[in-house]
């Protein structure tokens, strides 16, 4: 959809759905119905207005100056050259912001602008944001703009991070936090088991991949002092009070409109466009766009966490849970985003749906100088399963029986406690989902 | 060579952000003369279904057809704090907002009904958009006609509702009464075959059980278990972002392998609805747990199949060609 004759209001009004439904009209009852998708209808015929929908005649383009070493200091930046460039209207780089303060989802730990003499922590740090007449001006310019370096190392692997002369990455150290578990007694429960069985597993950095990058529009209304931005995120709210304190302005201030999101998995979480389409269409008092490149997304936004987790586990001769040893190290690259709250949510599932009375764990979160990870779809319990239930298939073929068996043996039941010392009050079906996985997929001891 | 291999996981989700972390969610409601019902909330529908889900909660309350119903979404200047689409919380946190909304509403609309009608409460009906007394359903009063009558009196026919469930802070051995608002339970069973001339696995059924309270959409639920899992296979055998020393190797759709039509496996499912969650209607949320099960369970049918064990992701095809080499030399020395 992109009708030049649109005007402000019109984007207003387009993030309304009508609902449209087929098929239960006669119906008096609507949960539990297939009723279709409210948004399908304009998803299907493309009536659905995306970022890159969205158009005014005045219209600016920005891109971004990226980093250039992932561990570096910058020493000086030139943009003489790309000032030249026809077409280009600003290029902003942090002496001209500042009272701009960093960002961050937990910890503000992210700045908007590299300054000379600060530190570039990974490939996505931006040093310049250039705000051109046409794209190809502003890429044109941003390809221009020189920069010099001092280089450090580069710490790739969180290991390396913890030790004592790894260089620190952010003045506080590389460990951003530190979790533990505690119920029982893990050694005595491990001295008295039949089997005890430890692995360590790896998982690796994924990209949520939606299929709509990071973009956005926004345009400054100077009479009512309000910085409109169109622009995706999975919590409106959140994102606007982090781009208000940012920008040291009041929420009213930030008025945040969603587009039709084009998936998120986690990596809508985080600050992507926001703050420098605020600065730039501050600056030039025009309306201004940007769009990240796919290439751009993987290297700037969040990812998944790799995780290492050591896993111990212990069994009896009956085939009952007597204790679990678990660390969990992870990888949280250059920034926090939700590191710290990923990385121990992992642990805290670190024993599956499973009785364990004897639980010892810990997990950090380390800075490296890797693409920064956040949230994705499971939040570090997806990592944290595929090592707890390899290590239940392990110790049922050890003990020789059926893996199903093995878990409905050790399964959740009402009041069962979690690792945290939660009690299970309600609503805990965990052993009819196994048995009727077993019914549906006519489950023979493992064996077709 | 093509060798089965069937494998099994069962996973927990806690949802919500839990560990006393504030979590809560705002939505309103409101009956318009131009016959419209408007939902507002903040709630982003990042393609999973959020706001089919809180129309067909406030239709079921309200007792009137979704076709009414508009939801404004997604402007932080006419919506409040309805948290992320995140933690796999909205149905059960916005949903609960919507539905208290929707239950006020219902509520007033007896209360003015009763005005109206100088009736009580019992002896008034209200379906489909009408309220009128039993006895005489001709003589009624449409939800929009009520909506001019109420604004007559200086009044708005609608309602806002929130929720907003106490979790606490974990100590510092990591325990608390109560860290998450309540779990999601799945088991998955996956059915593959490996080539071990190539290496490569296909996936052939996936089974799935999932623990969820009540589907308030279940074809939404089986789009979730659907694109969960093949999101779950993705980082199980071939999605893996190459950093090396700080540089991204593979930044584009080239290079980076991800999940295309053509892996898809077979679906069945089963929903165990024993609506008997906090959530509306006794539902619990989906969206995270429906990915989690993936990687072990083919993990696991791997194994099942060749007789090895990955312990790294992803189990790609020149990880099993390789394991297969060295483990063939192994028998034979």
């Amino acid at each position: 959809m992109t009708d030049q004759n649109k005007r402000i209001k019109d984007y207003f009004c387009k993030h309304t759905t009508r609902c449209t439904i087929e098929g239960v009209k006669k119906s008096k009852r609507f949960v539990g119905h297939d009723v279709l998708k409210a948004d399908a209808w304009d998803k299907v015929t493309g009536e659905a207005v995306y970022p890159d929908d969205i158009f005014f005649d005045d219209l600016l383009y920005v891109k971004i100056k990226r980093a250039v070493h992932p561990h570096a200091i910058l020493k000086d930046i030139d943009i003489s050259q790309a000032k030249k460039v026809e077409g280009v209207v600003d290029i902003v780089i942090a002496e001209d912001i500042p009272d701009v303060r960093q960002f961050g989802l937990i910890i503000r730990d992210q700045p908007v602008l590299i300054a000379p003499g600060e530190k570039m922590r990974y490939m996505g740090d931006p040093l310049a944001i250039v705000v051109a007449e046409t794209k190809e001006a502003a890429k044109k310019a941003r390809d221009l703009i020189k920069v010099k370096v001092e280089e450090l190392e580069v710490i790739t692997d969180p290991f390396r991070a913890m030790e004592d002369d790894a260089p620190d990455i952010h003045p506080d150290g590389n460990i951003v936090i530190t979790h533990h578990l505690n119920r029982g007694d893990v050694d005595e429960a491990f001295k008295n088991s039949a089997i005890v069985e430890e692995n360590r597993y790896q998982t690796q950095f994924i990209d949520q991949l939606p299929m709509q990058n990071e973009a956005g529009v926004a345009l400054y209304d100077e009479r009512r002092g309000v910085i409109n931005i169109w622009a995706a995120t999975q919590w409106l709210h959140d994102t606007q009070a982090d781009v208000a304190q940012s920008l040291r302005l009041s929420k009213d201030q930030i008025r945040i409109i969603q587009p039709t999101i084009g998936g998120a998995f986690g990596k809508k979480e985080d600050v992507s466009v926001h703050i420098h389409l605020a600065i730039a269409a501050m600056r030039t008092g025009r309306p201004v766009k940007l769009c990240f490149t796919r290439e751009e997304s993987m290297i700037t936004q969040s990812k998944r966490h790799p995780i290492t987790i050591i896993n111990k586990t212990g069994v009896d001769r009956d085939g009952y849970l007597t204790a679990w040893e678990t660390k969990f190290i992870g990888d949280t690259g250059a920034y926090a985003s939700s590191g710290p709250a990923v990385v121990h949510k992992g642990m805290y599932h670190a024993t599956g749906p499973y009785n364990c009375p004897n639980l010892r764990g810990v997990s950090h979160a380390v800075y490296t100088n890797n693409t920064y990870a956040g949230a994705m779809r499971g939040f570090g319990t997806a990592q944290g399963a595929f090592a707890y239930e390899q290590q239940m298939d392990i110790l049922a073929e050890k003990l020789s029986i059926d893996p199903a068996e093995f878990r409905l043996k050790n399964i959740y039941q009402k009041d069962s406690i979690t690792p945290n010392g939660q009690q299970l009050t309600h609503s805990v079906n965990a052993e009819e989902t196994i048995k009727r996985v077993m019914e549906l997929s006519d489950w023979k001891g493992g064996r077709k | 060579m093509k060798k089965f291999g069937r494998g099994l996981a069962t996973i927990m989700f806690g949802f919500g952000y839990g560990e006393g972390f504030p979590d809560h969610s705002i939505a309103s409601i409101e009956i318009k003369e131009d016959e419209r019902i408007v939902i507002r909330t903040a709630a982003a529908d990042v393609g999973q279904g959020v706001i089919t889900t809180v129309i067909q909660i406030a239709a079921e309350i309200l007792r009137i057809n979704p076709n009414y119903f508009e939801v404004v979404q997604g402007d932080t200047h006419k919506t409040k704090n309805s948290g992320s689409t995140s933690a796999t919380r909205q149905t059960y946190f916005t949903g609960n907002a919507v539905k208290k909304a929707a239950e006020d509403l219902l509520a007033n609309l007896y209360h003015y009904g009763s005005l109206e009608f100088r009736s009580n409460h019992p002896e008034i009906a209200i379906e489909d958009g009408k309220i009128y007394m039993y006895d005489d359903p001709d003589d009624y009063i449409s939800y929009w006609e009520m909506a001019e009558r109420v604004r007559e009196r200086g009044k708005k026919l609608e309602a806002e509702g929130s929720f907003f469930p106490v979790t606490y802070s974990p100590d510092q051995n990591g325990q608390a009464d109560k860290v998450y608002v309540a779990y999601t339970f799945l088991s998955q069973v996956i059915d593959i075959e490996i080539d071990t001339d190539t290496g490569t696995i296909d996936l052939l059924d996936v089974y799935t059980a999932v623990d969820l309270g009540k589907a308030i959409n279940p074809k939404n639920v089986e789009g979730q278990i659907e694109g969960g899992t093949v999101q779950g296979l993705g980082m199980g055998m071939m999605e893996d972002q190459v950093i090396r020393n700080g540089k991204t190797l593979n930044a584009g759709m080239t290079d980076y392998l991800v999940p295309t039509s053509v892996d898809i496996p077979k679906f069945k499912h089963y929903l165990v609805e024993e609506e008997d969650s906090e959530g509306p209607f006794g539902a619990k949320g989906v969206g995270e747990p429906t990915l989690i099960a993936a990687a072990p369970a083919l993990a696991n049918a791997v194994y099942d199949a060749i007789g090895v064990r990955f312990f790294d992701l992803p189990i790609s095809p020149s990880k099993i060609k390789k394991a297969l080499k060295e483990k063939e030399k192994e028998e034979n020395s």
